[in-house]
């Protein structure tokens, strides 16, 4: 008798659990713990972090690319941007973003993980909700991403989250080198994003590049650490506020005490045209 | 005996492995998931700080007198060609807090225990964290636009779910303003903002962020409500704005300067003087 009534308490409890866990709309704990702060581990200049800036990155470039990369190497050696663009405070775009310029918070919800990057408008979205590509969607340097948690072990938790990227628009370049995408920004970019298996304060993202502009798809492994600060400091940055570069024309000039100055030598100065030049000039 | 401490033990064991796992029941929480758009009142103007009335004098702000000169200022600057106090669209600059409560763009809300991210899209991606982890003021912070949040979930009516979230935020860097026409805020950057984020009782559609602004350039603390909308559709767009890529203002010193379709420079006001150019070898005066 006691037994049986052992029994039906037992039941009544599995049933109570069962009926709290399904109350339970989220259990964080089958996703892995990537809440904190996040730092790359390595230069951040480079986008395959275990090769040389530059040249030294070997980027697989089709011979049309190679040379628009090598131009913006002697356009930067002179003093110009080459084909890198974030001096205007446009955002790197992907991949470029995976290279982690600033704080990186990854924040994982069952239909969103976002990967929040404290620079220049890099803040990602990746859907994770079994969305399938939508059939219209306005291009952007960050592109579309959409996401599926992996459990590859079977133990209930999930442990890698593949994410595909498309929908880009340009100009987006690798690094800071200039390596450039293919103008058509027909990129498709996949990720494996998952916890090193020794180490929790570590995280990698494979980046596979597959790109017109390559002769085959470019992979590197990013890896980034955990600030042991379990409150960390989140430092705001506005690319904006401090920015003396500015485009006008072809040119790319700077503003130091309200003066318009060249970035290199014998640089023109900007056309005029549009102004009374029987004025007085300002600062 | 041994029975019943073996049911024991493993009804202790499996409760805890349930307490363990729930470490974040989201249902507590309040649903505000998705994209949030602002409810649009059409008073008049541009998005105005008090939703309920237009922009600008329109607003009846309760400014200081030293303060009310600065916008009238900055109203008169307008009038001319300039930006007045308004640093967010020629510069691309983020409005700040408590303007960035207006939501010019599309507002995400995510909630987690320790912290609720609010990410606005405008101009570029602006994020407010709001601490709800129990933290204190820390000694020493940066300055930022958006203020450091400290946030309280309250239930209210004691249902076991959360209904409301009190923000205090502080710890300011200027130049701020609370609408584009350069309703401002005080140059010390003292200001205390406090928000009270719920749902509309009668329409939960609806958001609400009641902002109550404290600051020295005003005669007393101004309460504002604003709304916000749930956008219906099962995956809405977030779109990525690039003031930065996409902006025809260029400032140069105090001048502001247009870009023509070629990109060339423009005059923004009649006989707007040109850059001084006297940097580069070039220029033959």
């Amino acid at each position: 008798m006691r037994y049986r009534r052992g029994k039906v308490a037992f039941g009544s409890l599995v049933a109570l659990c069962i009926t709290l866990a399904e109350s339970r709309a989220w259990d964080e704990t089958r996703y892995p713990d990537l809440k904190g702060q996040w730092r790359p581990i390595g230069d951040p200049l480079r986008f395959d972090p275990s090769k040389a800036w530059g040249p030294g990155q070997q980027a697989p470039l089709t011979p049309e690319y190679q040379a628009l990369f090598e131009a913006n190497l002697k356009d930067q050696a002179a003093g110009g941007q080459g084909l890198a663009q974030t001096h205007t405070c446009i955002s790197p775009g992907m991949p470029r973003v995976t290279n982690g310029y600033g704080q990186i918070e990854v924040v994982v919800t069952p239909r969103t993980t976002y990967i929040m990057v404290e620079h220049i408008n890099d803040n990602r979205r990746i859907y994770t909700d079994g969305r399938d590509w939508p059939k219209e969607f306005e291009p952007t340097y960050l592109g579309y991403s959409i996401g599926t948690w992996i459990d590859t072990d079977g133990d209930g938790r999930y442990d890698v989250l593949e994410v595909e990227t498309r929908g880009f628009k340009g100009p987006r370049t690798y690094d800071s080198s200039g390596i450039p995408l293919h103008e058509d920004n027909l990129t498709v970019i996949k990720e494996r994003i998952y916890l090193d298996k020794s180490d929790p304060s570590i995280f990698h993202d494979e980046v596979a590049v597959t790109d017109h502009a390559l002769t085959h798809p470019w992979i590197v492994t990013k890896t980034y650490q955990r600030e042991p600060d379990r409150q960390p400091y989140w430092r705001e940055v506005t690319c904006a506020e401090n920015n003396n570069r500015l485009d006008i024309g072809k040119q790319n000039y700077m503003v130091e005490d309200g003066h318009l100055m060249p970035t290199r030598k014998d640089q023109p100065p900007p056309d005029l045209r549009y102004f009374n030049r029987s004025r007085k000039q300002g600062p | 005996m041994l029975f019943r401490r073996s049911i024991s033990i493993a009804i202790g064991g499996l409760l805890a492995s349930v307490a363990t796992a729930q470490a974040f029941d989201d249902a507590t929480y309040p649903d505000l998931f998705g994209v949030w758009r602002r409810v649009n009142l059409r008073p008049g103007g541009q998005p105005s700080f008090d939703p309920t009335k237009p922009w600008g004098r329109g607003q009846q702000a309760p400014l200081t007198p030293e303060y009310q000169a600065i916008h009238e200022a900055s109203l008169a600057d307008q009038a001319n060609g300039g930006q007045g106090n308004w640093q967010s669209g020629a510069r691309c600059m983020p409005p700040g807090m408590p303007a960035s409560m207006t939501a010019y763009g599309e507002m995400e809300i995510v909630v987690l225990p320790e912290v609720t991210h609010i990410l606005l899209n405008h101009n570029s991606d602006y994020h407010r964290r709001i601490y709800t982890d129990g933290r204190d003021w820390p000694k020493e912070v940066e300055p930022s636009f958006q203020g450091y949040s400290i946030g309280k979930w309250i239930d209210e009516d004691g249902s076991g779910h959360f209904n409301l979230l009190e923000v205090e935020t502080r710890n300011f860097k200027g130049p701020r303003a609370l609408d584009p026409t350069g309703l401002p805020v005080h140059a010390d950057n003292q200001s205390i903002v406090k928000e009270r984020i719920f749902f509309d009782k009668a329409d939960p559609t609806i958001l609400h962020d009641e902002i109550t602004l404290i600051d020295h350039a005003y005669t007393r603390p101004w309460t504002v409500l604003k709304s916000y909308q749930r956008d219906p559709s099962k995956y809405p767009i977030h779109s990525q704005e690039d003031c930065a890529g996409t902006t025809a203002n260029v400032l140069i010193g105090r001048e502001l300067y247009y870009l023509s379709p070629d990109r060339e420079l423009m005059p923004t006001r009649k006989d707007q003087p040109p850059p001084d150019l006297s940097y580069f070898k070039t220029y033959e005066r």
